[in-house]
Formats: C-alpha cells, structure tokens, sequence
C-alpha cells in the first residue's frame, strides 16, 4: 500500500510537471521527405525567418548523434550494415538525441527543427523490407511533432536533383536491398519504394504537403503561411506518456525543475 | 519468437556478470558437445559497438537504457548474423552468452516496459535450452564497469546519468529478475548436476 501511494504521489508530481513545462515549451516541426527534394533548404530558410521573428531555435538533423554519428559512418563507409541492423542503429541515434537534445531543448522553451523525424525510419526501413509495426514500435512512446512538414517529389525528380550533384551512397541508393550494382539504378527503384512508403504515412499521420516541384520562394512562403495557421499539438493530450517516459529516466530534469 | 528452423542447438546462458557468462557459456559448449567440441560460444559486442562506447569520456552523452538496448538489439543481429546462424545452419551447437534474458533483466530493472523488450527482440529465434549463471561472490564486491557485460555496463552507464540512479540496487533488480525466471521453471542455473544432464541429451 505504502508503495502504490509512493507511485501514485510520484505520478501527480509528473503530470503537475508536464502541466508546466506544456506552457513555457517550444514547438517541435519536423521536415520530412525523399533525398532532393529540398528539406534542407527550406529549413535553413524557415530557421533564418523564425529567429528574424524573435524564436529561440535550434535544429536537430537525422543521424547526428555525438554518440552514435561517427560509430554509424564508420559501419555505412565499409557496408557492414544489414538492413535490421541499419534500423535498430538509427533508432538508437534517434533515441539519443530525442533524450538529450530534442526534449531538452523543447523545455527550455526553444523551437525545435527537425530535418528528419522517425518518419524517415519508417518509409525507409519498411522499404528495406522490415515489418513497419516492429519499427514503429521501437520509436514508442512517440513524441509528435506540433507539425510535420512533407516535401513531396516524384522519383524522378529526386533521382536528377541527387545525381547532378553526385553518385548516391550505398545505403542512400538501397543497394544493401535492392542487389543492384548501379548506384544510380538502384537510387531509382529505391526512391520509388520510399515515395510510396511517405505517401502512405503522409496520409495516416496528417503530414502537412508541400509541393517540392514548386520555386523555392514559393515554398518557402507556404511553409510560413501553413506555420502560422497551425495549432500547437497538446502534450498532456499526446505526449505526456513520451514525456513522462523520458522525466522517468532523467532524474536531474526534475531536480532543474524544482 | 518462433524457434530456428536450423538442424544446430542453440543454448542460452543467461547473467549479470560478464566474467561468470564467459566461464559458464564454455562449460555448457563442453557438456552439450563432449570432447569433440565444433561449436562456439558467442558473447556479446562481437559488433564493437559497446567497446567503441566506453571509449567515449563525454558524461553529457550518457545513453538511457532504452538507447543501450538497441544498441543490444544491433549487437545480436550482428552476432546472429556472423556467428549464431551460420553454426547453426551446419548443424552445430551454439552457447549464446549472453542472450535475451540478459537484455530483458537489464531493462526491466532499469524500468523499461517488458513489451517493449519483447517487441524490440521479436526478430531473434528462440533458444531450444536457457541456463543461467550466479555470480560468485555474491553481492559484495560488485561494480559497474563499462569494460563489464551488458549488465555491468547499463549499470555504469546510468550510475553516472545521475546520483539518484544506485548500481547496486539496479544489479539487485536485473538479478531478482533472472531469479523470478528461474523459479518460475523457465532455467536453471549451471551447476555440475545441471552440466551432467546436458551432456546427457
């Protein structure tokens, strides 16, 4: 008895937290969508608009974890990567900064920027052919993004907007699934997979699409315009389960917080 | 988790000490093959990735649990990949220690849900046999190093995310649960009587 009160009282403080930092947080946008099709672009331009307006904003980009980063090169340069074995390494470098960069930084009240999100993982592991409920799984509890931001481009544009700059990587262009020696053949039956994975999750999650084939001015402008039309999403209503998961396991949060 | 559908043995020793799993895991590969041992005993970090870890001195980088456990997850694959899967595809014994057991005691008691665990190895075959190792020496004289096993090693990890993390009880909850499996008939723990009948089989 004496434990389950210990647990409950313990339970209330965390709501009373996550009540808090709900108020004083910073929105969490997330950019999505094939390689080429100008996500980088657009958020460095969003970046640059939102600080002009007067945000705190910092960015947290796929795979980049200190932890993890170098670890995951190293494995990608010498293709010792299996597919499950290319999922479950992002998904540890996702889970790390997601705990030491991305919430962080959400309760300290800055906007977050994501170039690329768990989303990524899922159009791209269940291209490789893994089971998309297993992989979705290993990203629980989610944290939603207030918005997710996705650049839709066929596969074709993706594949002349990647190759007139260089020849894909090996991972980039599938080749570790496909069995294509081509790297330029593989990115394309690749990228297919992708867009097909992305239009179907653009449409379960509600992703916000922009059309990538558009000027870069123009979509810029409705980035902005789509930005400031869109509502917080409520973290008591859909992350405190994420959140709470994460105060759990990070007892000097808590601390800075009393 | 279905079981493999290679004609091999794979044999699970399961615990919280590296050094303990590395002694009992060559004495159940001694047992289940006699003299003319051919099998192999896979430990974990075969992929690197945990030594590549200790290396780093960066505090503010400390992983939580969660993190480790991919990272676990990623090391199996790699050892059933290279090591587990093509033994037992030549029909060969196979002692795995650790295994999945040690990854769900490290967790739990680290407070990470159990479905969760059993969602993240989903993809890894279940064993035909599971035996576990007692530490010696018994409580005293633990402490987690990250040049441990995985137990010792989420033990030092989360020991110095924060001063309200206590190794000590976190190594008590990984053993209490290997001990709750134990009673509950899922294991036994390597002793001679145990080796014997495993040489029997």
């Amino acid at each position: 008895m004496h434990l389950t009160a210990a647990a409950k009282a313990l339970k209330r403080s965390m709501r009373e937290l996550l009540a808090t930092l709900e108020k004083k947080r910073g929105l969490l946008i997330a950019f999505e969508g094939p390689d080429g099709a100008g996500k980088t672009t657009q958020r460095k331009l969003f970046k640059t608009w939102l600080k002009g307006e007067g945000h705190k904003v910092v960015t947290s980009k796929w795979n980049s974890s200190e932890l993890l980063k170098s670890l995951i090169k190293t494995r990608k340069t010498i293709h010792a990567l299996n597919p499950r074995e290319f999922c479950l390494l992002h998904a540890a470098d996702y889970r790390h900064r997601l705990e030491t960069e991305i919430l962080p930084a959400l309760c300290s009240g800055q906007n977050v920027i994501c170039d690329r999100y768990f989303f990524t993982a899922l159009a791209r592991d269940a291209a490789r052919g893994l089971d998309v409920d297993w992989v979705l799984k290993l990203y629980t509890p989610l944290l939603w993004p207030d918005v997710v931001f996705y650049f839709s481009v066929s596969a074709e544009t993706s594949s002349k907007r990647v190759m007139a700059e260089r020849t894909p990587h090996f991972y980039e262009a599938g080749q570790d699934t496909t069995n294509i020696e081509d790297p330029q053949a593989s990115y394309r039956q690749f990228m297919g997979r992708i867009i097909q994975q992305y239009g179907a999750l653009a449409l379960v999650f509600q992703f916000v699409t922009i059309d990538a084939e558009m000027s870069i001015y123009e979509q810029h402008k409705m980035i902005r315009k789509l930005f400031l039309e869109g509502r917080r999403r409520s973290w008591t209503e859909f992350n405190a389960e994420s959140v709470m998961d994460w105060l759990a396991t990070r007892p000097e949060v808590q601390l800075a917080q009393e | 988790m279905p079981k493999s559908k290679a004609p091999g043995r794979l044999i699970a020793v399961e615990g919280t000490r590296q050094s303990d799993l590395m002694e009992a895991g060559a004495e159940v590969l001694r047992a289940a093959d006699g003299a003319r041992t051919r099998g192999g005993v896979s430990v974990w970090d075969a992929s690197g990735i945990f030594f590549e870890l200790s290396r780093s001195t960066d505090t503010a980088a400390v992983p939580s649990a969660k993190t480790l456990l991919l990272l676990y997850a990623s090391d199996l694959v790699f050892r059933l990949r290279w090591e587990i899967q093509p033994a037992l595809n030549q029909g060969l014994t196979v002692v795995a220690a650790p295994y999945l057991q040690t990854a769900f005691a490290a967790g739990v008691a680290a407070g990470v849900p159990k479905q969760w665990i059993a969602n993240l190895f989903d993809f890894a075959p279940r064993p035909d046999a599971t035996f576990r190792t007692r530490e010696k020496d018994g409580y005293a004289g633990w402490t987690g190093k990250r040049k441990g096993g995985f137990c010792e090693f989420v033990c030092a990890s989360l020991g110095s995310l924060s001063d309200k993390v206590d190794q000590a009880e976190l190594r008590a909850r990984m053993v209490a649960y290997l001990d709750k499996l134990e009673r509950g008939s899922q294991y036994r723990t390597v002793t001679p009587k145990v080796l014997k009948k495993v040489a029997a089989r």
